[in-house]
C-alpha cells in the first residue's frame, strides 16, 4: 500500500506545471552586513538565462518563466535559489559562507546545512583525517568524535578496527553501517586509502533512521574527495616513511629468577626440583626481545583534481606497505588503491557522477592472538631455553602448546589477497521546478584468495604444532558481491519566504551475493612454500579436501521524509521507512521505522536576549526507531549443515552423512532500537566557541542473541551444529555527549584550534526473555563463563569471586569457609574467596559483579597551532571504568611468569596479594577479581610537527604547498593495567574485555612530506 | 512533457520491485522441510547418529579415571582440571568435562530421534534396518546418561523442542529402565543378526547391550537369557583362541572388528581435527590423550599421558596373567628395553606419573593427520565377547540360575589369559568374576561402574561418599537452563 501511495507522490507534482514569460530586477546584499554584493552571478535555474549583478549589487533579466527559480552564487557564500513570483523586483541575501561554517551535512539521500541539521550529527574532515593519517581510517574516529569508540583489533598489519557508536546496543553485530558516495561499503575501513575521504559524518540518532533495518548502530557515512568545477589540475603528492616498534614489553622473570621460582613451585609440592642448575643461567634469553623488532611501513599518495565549468573530475592512486613489529615481513600489510572520479553537468538539468575504487590488499599474518600465537609463545617459554633451540626435545617441559616463538615465525606461510572494486554511478536530473529525481548504482565486488602453507616440521614431542607425516596446503577463493540500488526524487521548496519544505522519497534495493572455494591437499614436494599449490601437490583420497559455500541476501526498502524549515527557526524532519530482508522468515519479514525530529533556533527569536558575543543557539530532540538484522543468514529455516561422519569399519574410509546444523528458530524478528536524543548546539563570540552538548536514551528490544548458551539435550554439541539466535531482551544504553571547539587568531601569523569531547554511558539490561542470565566469554580452562548479561546489570558484566587477602596460617583457613567445592582444599598462602551468601561454603552461589568492560567516560583532546611556517597537531583519547581481564597467564606449571609473581606468598605475613608458588592443584586461578584489572587509560595518539614552505620559494619551483612534517603515533599510553594494551579486546557484548594475549598496536616515527603543484 | 514521463517510468520501475524479490531460498542448501524423502536420505542421517558415537571417547576416558585404577595423570596436576577433580572424587556440578559427556550424549540422543520421529515418512525396503539400528543408538547414548547421571529427561516420541527443558522432568532410574529395554526389544525385532556392514549394529549387539541393561537393572533372569543369546548365536569368539590369532594383538589394528567385537565403534586418523572440536574428530581422542609423554621410540606414538594405571592394578595380575602385559605398559622397563626415551608429566602423588600407561589404548605408530594426538585410529571395543561371557556368568550366579554354565564362561575369559580354571561357585563365584572383570576390563571405562552396581564403590576408590558419589552431578549450566525444573543429585 505504502508504495502505491510513493507513487502517487512521485508522479503527481510534475503535472501542475505551465509557463510564461516576464522581466524582473533585483539587489543581492550580504544577509548579515546589508552590504551589496558586486558582480555576483545570477542565473535561471534549468535555462540558459544568466547575467551579472553590477558594482551596486543589482541586475535585471529579460524575458524570464513566470514559474521559474533564480540562482544566485558568489564566492564564498552559500549559493541560494528564489522562486520568481508575481513580483518584479527581488532582494536577494546572501548568507557567508563562514557564517554557515562552511558545513553541509551528509545525511544520507541528501545533505543539510548544520545549522538546520535536527539530530546529533558529528562530523569528520578531511584536514583532521589528512592530518592523523592512519594506516586505517578507523582510527581517525579515535577520540575525534563524541560517543565513538575505536578499539583496533590488535597491531598487527591490517588489522580491521570495532566501531561502536554510543555503546554497546546489541549481542550480535554492533558495527555501524558504512556508507561511501551513497552505497553500502561491506569492505572493512581498511582497504581505504584515507586520502581520499573528504569528509566523515556520524549520524548518532534517530536521524540515521532514514537507513531504518541498517541503522540501530549508527551509520557512518563517507564522501570521497572529487574535483572543483573552474579549476586547473591540482597535483597533490603526499608520502611518509614510520619506523614502528612495540608500544609495550611486558616484565617477564628472567632465567635465573625464573629457575628458582620453578624449583620452589615443585618444592612447595614435595616434589623434587625440576632444574638442578640455577647458578650461571644469568638472564637467559629475553623473548620479547627476540620476537619484537623494528618495522618499516611507508605510503606514497598521488592525486589530480580539477575541473572545467560543466565538469569536475579527480584521479588517485596510493601505495601502503606495513610490515610487523612481530615477524617482519612474516607479518605485513600492503594496499595499493586508485580512484577515479567524474561528475559532469550532461545538460543543464543532468548531471552525472561516476565514481571507481580499485583496492588491492595483501596480507602475511601471524597467529597473533591468545593460546598458540607467538606472543604467547615468547610470554611463556622458558628463558632457560636458548633461542636456537627448534625441537623443544630434551628441554624444560612447558606443555604441548608452548612452542619456540621464532621457530614457529619461520613456519608460518600464509598469504592472502583481494582485489576490490566498488563503484557508484549517479543520475540526478531537475526535472521540474522545484524537483530532482536521483538514480544511483553503486557495487563491491571483491575477490579473495588466501593461501596458506605447513611444512612437515617438529616442535618437540607432543607439541601440538606439529606436522610429523606430512605437509599441507590449502587454498581459499572467495568472491563477494553486493549491490545497492537507489531511486528517490526530492521536493524542495519555499513558500512565503518562511516555510522552506524538503521532501525526499525513494527506495532502495540491497543484494549481496557471493560464494567461496576452498580445497586442500597434503603433498608439497620439497616441503616448500614455492610449490604450496594443489596443483602440484599429491595427496589423494582422505588427504585431499575440497568445499564450497554460497549465499544470497537482499533487502528492499521505501523511505520518506519531511524536512521543515518555518522563519529559520523551527525545524523538523519527520522519517518513515519500511524494509524488507532475507533474514527473516515470512512472519517476521518486513519492519517499519519511523523517527521525528525537531530543532528551535532559539538565537533567532526577539524574545530571546541575545548578547553580542552569542552568534547561535539551537534547541533539538529526536526519537525513533531503527532496526538491526545484522545476523548470520536464513536463521528461520533448519537447514542441514551439520558435520556427520562416521568410519566405514571395512576399509577406515569416511562415510558422510547428514545432520542438523545450527538450530533454526522460525520466529527470528528485527531488533529494534528505540532512540531518544536532546542537544544543544551553541556559538559564541565570532563562531570561535562552539558546544555540542547531548543527552541520549538508547533502548534496544528484541536483541537478536545468536549461539545463545541453551541446554545440551537440544544436541547443539554436535558437530556442525550450534545454538539458535534468539531475540533475548532489551538493553538500554544512555549518556552525556560533549563537543567543545575553540578557533583563535591570536595574530596573522599565529592561530589555534582547541578540541576537547567525552561521552558517558550507562548501560543497563532491562529484559530478557526467558531465562534469568545469559552467560559468554570464555576465562581459563574449565571454568564457568566469566561474562554475563542479566537485567539491571551492565551487558557482558564480569561474573566471579571476590577474595580478600591471602590466607596467610592454618588458622585463617580453619576459620573460613570451606573453598573445596572450588576444587582443591585451600592452604596457607591461597587467595580468601568471600563467602558472600554466608552459607559456610564458597561454592559458585558466591560469585558477584566483578566489573564491566563498558567504559563510564571516554574522551579526546586535541590541539592544533599554526604559527607563522610552522604547524603543531597533537591528539589524545582515553577511557575511564572499563575493567579488563588478564587471562593470557598459562596455568602450567613450567611456564614463564610476569614479574609480579615474585612478590607471592611465602610464609606468614610475606604477602597479601600474590598467591604462593606451587604445582599443587589450587582454587588460585578460578575466576576472581584476582585477575580483574581496572583498564582505564590515556593515550597521546599522535604528535605532529610541519613545516611549510615559504610561498615565495615556492612560486619560484611551480609549487602550491610544500609542507615537511615528522610525526609519532601512538606515543604513550598512561594506565595501570599489566597487560599489551588495555584497549584489548574482541569487542564481543557477552565476553569482551578478556585479554587472550593481545598484539600490541606498535609506536611508529614518521618523516613524511605533503607537495601541491 | 517528456523528461516527466521518462521520470515516471523510472519511478514505476522502481515501485514495480515487490516484496517477493527478498523471498529467496538459501543456494544450494537442504533444508529440513525436505529431508526424510528417500531411502538415501534415511541413510545419510543414520551417519549422523552413528558420528556421536566417536565422541563418547569421553565416557571411556573419564569412567577409568573415576575408578581406582588409574591417575588422572596429564600434564599437571591441574591439566584438563575436570578429570584431575574426577581422580580426587571432589567434583562438582562445575566441571567442564562432565558437562562434555552430557552435551555429547545428549547430541547422539538427539540425532537419532531425529530419524526416529521421521519413521512413518515414507516406507521402502530395509527401513525397519534403518530404524533399529537408530533405536539401538538411542538407546546406547540413553544408557550411557543414565550411568553417569541416573534420573534424565526422555522424550521417546522424537527430538526435544526448545522449552523441553522446562517441563520435562528428569524421569526416575526405574522410567529410564523401562524405556532403554523397550526400545532394545523393539529394535532387536528389526536389526538383521548380523552387520550390514561392518562396524554397524546387529541384533546380537542389541542383545547384547540390553543384557548388559538388565544386569545393571538386575533383572538377572532377562539379562542371562539376552546374554546367552548372543554366547548361543556362534557368531563370536574369544581373540586367540582359534586359528592363528594371536591374543597379545587383541588391542593392535591388526584385530579391530575381529571375532570377539560385539559392539566396536569406528575411528580413522584420515581427517584432521582440532581442539576446538574435539567431537568432531574422526580419530579416537582417548588414545592421544592416553599416550606416553614425549615419547620418541618404536611401536607407540606420544600423547598426554592421561588415565595412568596406577601399581597396584599392575600388581593385581597374578603370575603368567597374560592380560597384564597386553593391558599396561611399564614405561620403565619398555624404555631400558627399547631404548625409548619419555617425559613425565604430572608428578602429584595421588594423580601423577605412576610408569604405567594404558597399553590397551596407547596411539600405535601411524600417518594420522594432525593434531595427531586428536586424530589416533584405534577403534574402541565398546562391548567385547568377553564382557558378554562375564556379564552372562554374573547374571546366571548372582540370579542363582546356573553356577556351573557361569563356571564355565568364566573359565574361558582365565583360560585365554593363560590361567587353570576356577572351582568356585555362589558367592565366591560372584567374588572370582569381580576380579575377573577388574583385571579382564582395566583402561576400558567399565570398573567404575561395576563397583558402583556391586554397592563396593566406597571400598575401594578413594574419596568416594556413597550414595553422592553413585552419581555424577548435573552439569551447573543445566540446572541453571532447567530454572528449577532439574534438581541437583543428592549431596552435590
Amino acid at each position: 500500500m505504502l508504495r502505491y501511495l510513493l507513487f502517487l507522490f512521485f508522479v503527481l507534482p510534475p503535472f501542475l506545471l505551465f509557463s510564461q514569460e516576464k522581466s524582473i530586477s533585483g539587489l543581492i546584499i550580504d544577509a548579515s552586513t546589508q552590504e551589496p554584493l558586486s558582480f555576483a552571478n545570477v542565473l535561471i535555474k534549468g535555462t540558459q538565462i544568466g547575467t551579472i549583478a553590477d558594482l551596486d549589487g543589482n541586475f535585471t533579466l529579460e524575458r524570464v518563466p513566470e514559474d521559474g527559480i533564480l540562482v544566485v552564487s558568489y564566492l564564498g557564500y552559500v549559493r541560494k535559489e528564489v522562486e520568481i513570483g508575481d513580483e518584479d523586483f527581488y532582494t536577494i541575501r546572501l548568507q557567508s559562507d563562514a557564517q554557515m561554517l562552511a558545513d553541509v551535512v551528509i545525511i544520507g539521500y541528501g545533505r543539510e546545512s548544520r545549522r538546520n541539521v535536527t539530530g546529533a550529527v558529528s562530523r569528520l574532515d578531511g584536514e583532521t583525517i589528512e592530518r592523523l593519517d592512519p594506516p586505517n581510517v578507523a582510527q581517525a574516529l579515535q577520540g575525534t568524535v563524541s560517543g565513538v569508540l575505536v578499539t583496533q583489533q590488535g597491531g598487527s598489519p591490517g588489522s580491521e578496527s570495532n566501531i561502536r557508536i554510543r555503546g554497546i546496543s546489541t549481542n550480535g553485530n554492533n558495527a555501524p553501517l558504512i556508507i561511501v558516495d551513497g552505497f553500502q561499503f561491506e569492505g572493512g575501513l581498511n582497504s581505504i586509502n584515507p586520502q581520499d575521504i573528504e569528509s566523515m559524518t556520524i549520524l548518532k540518532d534517530a536521524q540515521a533512521a532514514i537507513y531504518g533495518a541498517a541503522a540501530s548502530n549508527g551509520v557512518i557515512l563517507i564522501t570521497t574527495k572529487s574535483g572543483a568545477r573552474n579549476q586547473d589540475a591540482q597535483f597533490t603528492y603526499q608520502t611518509y616513511f614510520g619506523v614502528q616498534e612495540t608500544s609495550r614489553k611486558l616484565p617477564l622473570l628472567n632465567a635465573t629468577e625464573y629457575a628458582l621460582l620453578v624449583n620452589e613451585k615443585y618444592a612447595n609440592a614435595g616434589l623434587e626440583s625440576p632444574i638442578s642448575q640455577v647458578t650461571g643461567l644469568g638472564r637467559g634469553t629475553d623473548w620479547q626481545n627476540e620476537v619484537f623488532s623494528r618495522a618499516p611501513m611507508m605510503s606514497h599518495n598521488l592525486s589530480v583534481r580539477g575541473g572545467s565549468e560543466t565538469t569536475a573530475y579527480s584521479i588517485s592512486g596510493s601505495i601502503l606497505d606495513q610490515e610487523g613489529i612481530v615477524g617482519g615481513s612474516k607479518s605485513s600489510f600492503d594496499r595499493k588503491t586508485a580512484s577515479i572520479s567524474l561528475e559532469s553537468d550532461l545538460r543543464d538539468n543532468l548531471n552525472v557522477n561516476a565514481r571507481l575504487f580499485y583496492f588491492s590488499t595483501r596480507n602475511k599474518s601471524l597467529n597473533s592472538f591468545g593460546l598458540g600465537s607467538v606472543l604467547f609463545n615468547a610470554l611463556n617459554i622458558a628463558p632457560t631455553i636458548d633461542k636456537g633451540v627448534d625441537d623443544l626435545t630434551g628441554e624444560i617441559n612447558l606443555g604441548n602448546e608452548v612452542v619456540n616463538p621464532l621457530t614457529q615465525i619461520r613456519n608460518t606461510y600464509n598469504d592472502s589477497r583481494t582485489n576490490r572494486l566498488s563503484g557508484t554511478v549517479q543520475l540526478k536530473y531537475d526535472y521540474a521546478r522545484n524537483l530532482d529525481i536521483q538514480a544511483r548504482m553503486g557495487f563491491n565486488t571483491a575477490l579473495t584468495q588466501n593461501r596458506e602453507f605447513i611444512p612437515v616440521f617438529n616442535y618437540g614431542p607432543g607439541k601440538v604444532f606439529n606436522r610429523l607425516e606430512d605437509n599441507f596446503v590449502s587454498l581459499a577463493k572467495i568472491n563477494d558481491n553486493d549491490y545497492t540500488f537507489d531511486v528517490f526524487n526530492t521536493y524542495r521548496n519555499i513558500f512565503n519566504d518562511r516555510h522552506d519544505v524538503i521532501f525526499t522519497v525513494g527506495m532502495t534495493v540491497f543484494q549481496q551475493k557471493g560464494e567461496g572455494l576452498f580445497g586442500n591437499s597434503t603433498g608439497v614436494p620439497a616441503n616448500s612454500w614455492d610449490f604450496a599449490d594443489l596443483s602440484v601437490a599429491t595427496g589423494s583420497g582422505d588427504n585431499r579436501g575440497s568445499a564450497s559455500y554460497a549465499y544470497d541476501v537482499r533487502r528492499l526498502s521505501y523511505f520518506g521524509r519531511l524536512q521543515y524549515v518555518l522563519d529559520d527557526r523551527y525545524l523538523m524532519t519527520a522519517i518513515l521507512r519500511r524494509d524488507a530482508s532475507t533474514r527473516f522468515g515470512p512472519n517476521n519479514r518486513v519492519g517499519y521505522f519511523p523517527a521525528v525530529s525537531l530543532g528551535w533556533v532559539l538565537s533567532e527569536e526577539s524574545f530571546f536576549p541575545n548578547p553580542d558575543y552569542l552568534d547561535f543557539f539551537k534547541f533539538r530532540g529526536s526519537y525513533g526507531v531503527m532496526g538491526n538484522d545484522r545476523i548470520p543468514d536464513f536463521l528461520y529455516l533448519s537447514l542441514l549443515t551439520g558435520q556427520a561422519t562416521y568410519v566405514s569399519g571395512d576399509d577406515n574410509s569416511l562415510i558422510n552423512g547428514i545432520a542438523i546444523g545450527p538450530l533454526s528458530n522460525p520466529n527470528v524478528k528485527w531488533e529494534e532500537s528505540r532512540k531518544l536524543d536532546v542537544g544543544f548546539d551553541i556559538r559564541f563570540r565570532n563562531n570561535k566557541f562552539n558546544f555540542v552538548i547531548d543527552y541520549y536514551i538508547n533502548n534496544t528490544k528484541n536483541l537478536l542473541v545468536s549461539d545463545i548458551p541453551i541446554s545440551g539435550i537440544f544436541g547443539v554439541s554436535a558437530p556442525g551444529s550450534s545454538s539458535p539466535t534468539i531475540n533475548a531482551g532489551s538493553v538500554r544504553n544512555q549518556g552525556f555527549e560533549f563537543e567543545f571547539l575553540y578557533q583563535e587568531s591570536l595574530r596573522e601569523d599565529l592561530n589555534f584550534n582547541l578540541g576537547f569531547n567525552f561521552a558517558t554511558i550507562k548501560n543497563k539490561v532491562t529484559a530478557i526473555e526467558g531465562r534469568d542470565v545469559l552467560e559468554g566469554g570464555q576465562f581459563g580452562v574449565g571454568q564457568l563463563a566469566p561474562s554475563r548479561m542479566e537485567v539491571g546489570q551492565p551487558i557482558g558484566y564480569f561474573y566471579g569471586y571476590k577474595t580478600a587477602g591471602i590466607f596467610q596460617n592454618m588458622d585463617e583457613v580453619n576459620a573460613h569457609a570451606s573453598q573445596i567445592a572450588l576444587g582443591a582444599p585451600a592452604q596457607p598462602g591461597d587467595i580468601r574467596y568471600l563467602d558472600i551468601n554466608g552459607d559456610g561454603v564458597i561454592d559458585e552461589n558466591d560469585r558477584v559483579n566483578l566489573g564491566d568492560p563498558i567504559p563510564d567516560l571516554t574522551f579526546g583532546f586535541n590541539l592544533g597551532v599554526n604559527y607563522k611556517n610552522w604547524d603543531f597537531a597533537g591528539f589524545l583519547f582515553g577511557s575511564v571504568g572499563n575493567d579488563i581481564v588478564r587471562n593470557f597467564e598459562r596455568d602450567q606449571p613450567n611456564v614463564n611468569q610476569m614479574s609480579y609473581r615474585l612478590n607471592r606468598w611465602t610464609g606468614e605475613g610475606t604477602s597479601n596479594d600474590v598467591p604462593r608458588a606451587t604445582v599443587s592443584p589450587t582454587t588460585n586461578n578460578v575466576f576472581s577479581d584476582f585477575f580483574v584489572e581496572d583498564g582505564s587509560f590515556v593515550r597521546i595518539q599522535s604528535l605532529s610537527l610541519g613545516y611549510n614552505f615559504q610561498r615565495s620559494l615556492l612560486d619560484r619551483i611551480g609549487f602550491n604547498q610544500l609542507r615537511v612534517y615528522a610525526k609519532v603515533d601512538n606515543v604513550y599510553t598512561f594506565t595501570k593495567y599489566s597487560g599489551f594494551d588495555p584497549t584489548a579486546s574482541t569487542g564481543v557484548p557477552i565476553g569482551g574485555g578478556i585479554d587472550f594475549g593481545f598484539y600490541p598496536i606498535p609506536r611508529v616515527y614518521m618523516l613524511g612530506v605533503n607537495a601541491q603543484f | 512533457m517528456k523528461k516527466i514521463y521518462l521520470a515516471c517510468l523510472v519511478l514505476l520501475f522502481a515501485t514495480s520491485c515487490k516484496d517477493d524479490f527478498v523471498d529467496v531460498a538459501p543456494p544450494f542448501s537442504i533444508n529440513s522441510e525436505s529431508f526424510f524423502e528417500s531411502e538415501e536420505d534415511y541413510h545419510l542421517a543414520l551417519v549422523g547418529a552413528y558420528d556421536l558415537l566417536q565422541a563418547t571417547f569421553v565416557n571411556v576416558l573419564m569412567g577409568e579415571i573415576a575408578s581406582d585404577n588409574v591417575n588422572a595423570g596429564g600434564e599437571s596436576p591441574t591439566d584438563v582440571i575436570g578429570w584431575q577433580q574426577v581422580d580426587r572424587m571432589i567434583h562438582t556440578s562445575v566441571n567442564s568435562n562432565i558437562r562434555d559427556l552430557w552435551n555429547y550424549n545428549f547430541a547422539g540422543v538427539q540425532r537419532a530421534s531425529w530419524i526416529l520421529e521421521n519413521e512413518d515418512r515414507i516406507d521402502f525396503e530395509g527401513k525397519n534396518q534403518i530404524i533399529a539400528e537408530a533405536r539401538f543408538l538411542r538407546a546406547y547414548f540413553n544408557f550411557e546418561l543414565l550411568k553417569w547421571f541416573g534420573p534424565i529427561p526422555i522424550k521417546p516420541q522424537g527430538q526435544f523442542q526448545l522449552g523441553d527443558e522446562l517441563s520435562i522432568p528428569r524421569s526416575p532410574v526405574e522410567e529410564v529402565y523401562q524405556y532403554i529395554t523397550s526400545e532394545l526389544l523393539d529394535a532387536i525385532e528389526n536389526l538383521s543378526v548380523s552387520s550390514v556392514q561392518t562396524g554397524r549394529v546387529n541384533q546380537m549387539t542389541a542383545r547384547a547391550l540390553l543384557g548388559k541393561v538388565y544386569l545393571y537393572w538386575e533383572r538377572f533372569p532377562e539379562a542371562a537369557d539376552q546374554l546367552n543369546q548372543v554366547i548361543n548365536s556362534g557368531q563370536y569368539h574369544l581373540y586367540g583362541t582359534q586359528g592363528n590369532e594371536r591374543y597379545e594383538d587383541l588391542f593392535e589394528f591388526l584385530a579391530e572388528n575381529g571375532p570377539e567385537s560385539v559392539f566396536e565403534i569406528q575411528y580413522t586418523g584420515v581427517q584432521g581435527a582440532g581442539f576446538d572440536c574435539l567431537q568432531c574428530s574422526e580419530g579416537n581422542v582417548m588414545v592421544g590423550f592416553s599416550g606416553i609423554r614425549g615419547y620418541v621410540g618404536p611401536v607407540f606414538e606420544s600423547g598426554f599421558g592421561f588415565g595412568l594405571p596406577r601399581e597396584s592394578i599392575f600388581n593385581a595380575f597374578t603370575e603368567g596373567d597374560l592380560r597384564r602385559d597386553v593391558s599396561i605398559l611399564d614405561i620403565e622397563a619398555w624404555a631400558a628395553e627399547t631404548g625409548a626415551s619419555f617425559t613425565i608429566g604430572n608428578q602429584d602423588p595421588v594423580t601423577g606419573h605412576t610408569g604405567y600407561y594404558n597399553r590397551k589404548y596407547l596411539p600405535r605408530i601411524n600417518n594420522n593427520q594432525p593434531d595427531a594426538n586428536l586424530t589416533q585410529p584405534n577403534n574402541n571395543r565398546a562391548i567385547r565377547y568377553a564382557d558378554v561371557l562375564l556379564m552372562a556368568a554374573e547374571a546366571l550366579n548372582r540370579g542363582g540360575l546356573n553356577d556351573e554354565l557361569a563356571r564355565t564362561y568364566v573359565n574361558q575369559i582365565r583360560n585365554r589369559a593363560g590361567l587353570s580354571d576356577t572351582q568356585a561357585s555362589g558367592a565366591d563365584l560372584f567374588e572370582v568374576i569381580k576380579n575377573e572383570r577388574k583385571l579382564e576390563f582395566v583402561g576400558e571405562g567399565h570398573r567404575f561402574f561395576d563397583l558402583v552396581r556391586w554397592g563396593i564403590a566406597e571400598d575401594f576408590i578413594e574419596g568416594f561418599v556413597s550414595p553422592k558419589n553413585n552419581l555424577f552431578p548435573i552439569p551447573f549450566e543445566e540446572i541453571v537452563f532447567s530454572q528449577g525444573n532439574w534438581s541437583q543429585n543428592p549431596g552435590y
